[in-house]
């Protein structure tokens, strides 16, 4: 998975790293669906893209970095923070 | 009509987490309020305030936290020791008393104002082209009673009473009505306030009724009936309480702590910010005949005495106009001292003082009531504790800006 967006998940969340395995569901980690929209709002700001409004929203971790990973930029990193 | 027993009770204020900590501060005098050092873009100015020391980490998860305001948190907070001391904390232990028949009545002065704020800031500072998708659901002001009832599964009866000062005062009343009347069995009940930010605290200072810095420090800047008293002190916090059906306490062998005898509201219909003693001692009488009680049956009461220059003669008649020959017998004090005014936390968090004061026969006192204004000529419990054993009922008064008065009673178990 993109070490970047689970660098961030496990600091907005405070969830250790090694605990965020692909297959875990975001409910099971604690996310209703409004906290997913919330971090993928960030996301959207920390990154400087726009993720598609979803019929499905992602359920589990694996699904969520499937969205978002094709729309990040590729030499961006977390440290760089927003997009000007 | 069904009695309605209190069965929990739970503070968040500047006096700390807990209830007991919180009456043993009133009761020794200690203030939680100090100077807060406040960044406005005009730079740093500190207001007098009751401002809590709360690390919200201690009691959520960050994925909850995104969705909560912190006038929510401290309900929460609040709300997990009431009902703990309802012996409600674990779900599953609600025997006797089904989730539709539980239900909750929050008020609130300003509920997600910071949360609003924020917003603004974000538009109108940082000119961002958006905003948090959560700016709304943090904001509501009935987020409050959303989180409760999701906290413990409670699906009765809800509703949000924004009623300024007397919001939760009102709310308590609205509850004991629901439970008197049958239509619910038991209700979470209380209020929470979270003000303490840029925009409100200059929308009060530009009204000109906060404390001034006292002499001995800002921690004496709140003085209720005092001489020298200069306005109230901004505040925030929680207070929340169980209410339940006097029989379904009994029959899920609940330790009642008193019973909520009487609650009475009325509205001056005067003026927006001057308060009028004919419609707040209408509120005390009405309740008193709620209750079924009379004037010699209240053994103390807590005031709304808010420490400003009007409202605390207007109050001291009001209590003449309602108690008559009683009221010079009478001990009332105004805790606001050492909590500070919490708006509309505040009829819960001094019904709550005055519940425990029934229950202990400790009157907690009048802080920095050294030099009372001689047209405040009650007993006002002056800057001492005082033992009153075999209290029968205590009465808690709250009134608000926009002329609401509401008036609780409690009577001992």
């Amino acid at each position: 998975m993109n070490s970047d967006l689970i660098t961030l998940f496990s600091e907005t969340f405070g969830i250790a790293e090694e605990k965020l395995q692909p297959g875990a569901t975001l409910e099971s980690l604690g996310l209703d669906s409004l906290a997913v929209i919330e971090f993928l709002f960030q996301i959207e700001d920390q990154f400087g893209i726009q993720i598609p409004d979803q019929a499905n929203p992602p359920r589990t971790l694996d699904e969520m970095v499937q969205l978002i990973e094709p729309l990040m930029p590729k030499t961006r990193s977390v440290d760089t923070g927003p997009a000007a | 009509m069904r009695r309605v027993a209190i069965t929990g009770l739970g503070i968040v204020s500047p006096l700390k987490i807990g209830c007991e900590t919180f009456f043993s501060a009133l009761l020794s005098a200690k203030s939680g309020i100090r100077l807060l050092d406040v960044a406005f873009p005009t730079g740093i100015e500190s207001v007098i305030a009751g401002h809590i020391d709360f690390n919200p980490d201690t009691y959520f998860s960050r994925a909850k936290l995104m969705t909560m305001d912190r006038v929510s948190q401290f309900a929460l907070v609040a709300a997990r020791e009431a009902m703990a001391q309802a012996g409600l904390g674990d779900f599953a232990s609600r025997s006797g008393l089904p989730p539709e028949r539980f239900g909750v009545s929050i008020g609130t002065g300003s509920g997600g104002s910071g949360s609003t704020e924020a917003a603004y800031t974000a538009l109108l500072e940082q000119k961002v082209a958006r905003l948090r998708p959560l700016t709304v659901v943090l904001a509501m002001n009935n987020a409050i009673a959303a989180h409760m009832s999701m906290e413990f599964g409670l699906r009765g009866p809800s509703s949000t009473v924004s009623n300024a000062c007397a919001s939760s005062a009102t709310a308590i009343g609205d509850a004991f009505r629901q439970i008197r009347h049958g239509y619910a069995d038991a209700m979470l009940v209380g209020g929470s306030e979270a003000l303490l930010n840029r925009g409100t605290i200059k929308a009060w200072q530009a009204m000109h009724t906060l404390a001034k810095p006292h002499a001995d420090g800002a921690h004496a800047s709140c003085r209720p009936f005092s001489k020298d008293r200069t306005g109230l002190v901004l505040s925030e916090g929680a207070a929340m309480l169980v209410l339940e059906d006097w029989a379904t306490a009994e029959r899920r062998g609940a330790h009642i702590l008193a019973e909520l005898a009487g609650y009475a509201s009325t509205t001056d219909a005067h003026h927006l910010t001057q308060p009028d003693a004919s419609g707040q001692a209408r509120a005390m009488t009405l309740s008193l005949m709620d209750a079924g009680l009379n004037v010699d049956d209240i053994a103390y009461l807590n005031a709304h005495g808010t420490a400003t220059d009007v409202g605390d003669v207007v109050e001291t008649n009001a209590i003449k106009l309602a108690f008559q020959n009683a009221a010079s017998a009478l001990p009332v004090s105004s805790t606001k001292a050492v909590h500070g005014h919490t708006m509309g936390a505040a009829g819960a968090m001094e019904f709550i003082a005055s519940v425990m004061a029934l229950r202990s026969g400790k009157l907690p006192p009048t802080a920095f009531l050294e030099t009372p204004d001689t047209r405040c000529d009650l007993d006002y419990i002056p800057l001492q504790a005082r033992e009153r054993k075999g209290m029968r009922a205590v009465m808690s008064n709250s009134f608000a800006f926009g002329g609401s008065n509401a008036v609780l009673i409690a009577k001992a178990a």
